[in-house]
């Protein structure tokens, strides 16, 4: 079965996520286990995509939650995106793991959790969640070529950086980043958002 | 760097997979609330948001529900929570400990002594740290040779009147060790702490003795981690 997005989109652009930070925040009995049901599946779904390992997952998964509860005061409930917030650090963790478990540490590579401040995900284009998204982004990466689709499942997948890719590859890096660049650009557009790089 | 020479690695960072240069001048301008990548680095980590839309959904073990609603739970009397060990015990020591365990625990008096003994081995550049996983127990141990171990354990077997868990330290040559003896808590898991230098260690293991510990292992361990 494939992500609901619809329904998690419409959720996630509605109030129930802001008050649900808020409750976080406040520590209210309760609070958790709203964003344990909401989210758990789904953090756990993108863990298990990247590490296949159903223990790692479980563990990982649990970090992020722990993650969000430790660090919920430094979100900006009112203008915050929980959920796409809640689902990078799942990611980061699963690939960071991948990393630190494949001793790749130290080759560029450090924790991605700067890259998962929540003020980055305030404002995020809701246009995104206004369709059947699995769909939507099945259809986009269908439209990759081999060589950019491999890249972004070698970064979405592996974390590989690029100077990883490009030896696991044998292509010079510059060919790699322009791969990179290109897949996003494609992605973007055909997910309906503004280029903005 | 620019913000004009940093955009075509707005994706690559939001991505996470940004390297060099490009990565830190990008985090430097976040940090900096630049308009310019703030708003570059929102768009490209709206794609990858997007992209988790694809991923096979996979239903996670109902216990997961129960660990993390665990560890948010109030601290019980012991020094540490409950769900510590079973937090611990697979990838994520050491972040879990800087996170979590210090603003916990130094709200507990009694404990900040252990706390600060324990972070200070965690931090050591040297320490080494194994999972195990034996039948009889599961867990990690941190061990620096300057510093000393950490010991985390859950799945403990019972102890019996009288016993209590031996942790030993097995040089390259020559006989164990003792680190110390501990009892563990009820729910039969355990932090056990043993600061101080410890030379030529080639592996740790873990026996029950009789109360007070004994000069040498009397049992076989059910534990052994080779570090």
């Amino acid at each position: 079965m494939l992500i609901p997005w619809l329904i998690l989109a419409l959720e996630l652009s509605g109030e129930h996520d802001k008050e649900l930070a808020r409750r976080l925040q406040r520590r209210e009995p309760g609070a958790m286990d709203d964003l344990y049901k909401k989210y758990g599946k789904l953090a756990y779904s993108i863990i298990f995509a990247v590490v296949r390992d159903t223990g790692v997952a479980e563990d990982l998964a649990q970090e992020t939650f722990l993650r969000v509860w430790t660090r919920i005061q430094a979100f900006e409930a009112g203008r915050g995106a929980l959920g796409p917030w809640l689902l990078a650090i799942a990611r980061n963790r699963a690939i960071d793991h991948v990393r630190s478990s494949g001793a790749r540490m130290g080759r560029g590579t450090v924790e991605l959790d700067s890259n998962a401040h929540p003020s980055l995900f305030v404002d995020l284009d809701r246009q995104i969640f206004d369709k059947d998204h699995a769909k939507v982004v099945r259809a986009a990466i269908a439209k990759l070529g081999d060589n950019q689709r491999e890249v972004i499942r070698l970064a979405y997948y592996e974390g590989l950086s690029q100077t990883e890719m490009a030896d696991k590859l044998g292509q010079p890096l510059g060919t790699v980043k322009t791969w990179v660049r290109s897949a996003l650009k494609v992605l973007r557009a055909e997910l309906g958002q503004e280029a903005a790089a | 760097m620019t913000c004009e020479e940093l955009k075509p690695e707005y994706g690559a960072y939001a991505l996470g997979i940004a390297e060099g240069e490009e990565k830190y001048e990008i985090a430097a301008h976040l940090a900096s609330q630049c308009v310019e990548c703030v708003a570059g680095v929102r768009s490209a980590m709206s794609t990858v948001a997007a992209m988790s839309g694809a991923v096979e959904m996979v239903d996670p073990p109902a216990r997961l529900r129960r660990r993390v609603l665990a560890m948010v739970a109030p601290v019980s009397d012991s020094w540490m929570p409950a769900w510590v060990p079973w937090a611990v015990s697979g990838v994520m020591a050491v972040g879990l400990l800087g996170v979590v365990l210090v603003p916990t625990l130094l709200q507990r008096p009694q404990a900040t002594s252990k706390l600060e003994q324990a972070l200070s081995i965690l931090n050591d550049p040297v320490t080494r740290d194994v999972s195990f996983g034996e039948p009889a127990a599961r867990g990690r141990v941190f061990v620096s040779k300057n510093k000393g171990v950490v010991f985390i354990a859950a799945n403990l077997p019972k102890l019996a009147a009288g016993r209590t868990f031996q942790l030993w330290v097995i040089p390259t040559q020559g006989n164990p060790i003792s680190a110390g003896t501990f009892r563990g808590e009820t729910d039969s898991s355990a932090v056990y702490v043993r600061p101080g230098p410890i030379a030529d260690v080639a592996a740790m293991a873990l026996t029950m003795e009789p109360e007070g510990g004994s000069p040498q292992p009397t049992m076989t361990p059910f534990v052994v981690t080779k570090l």
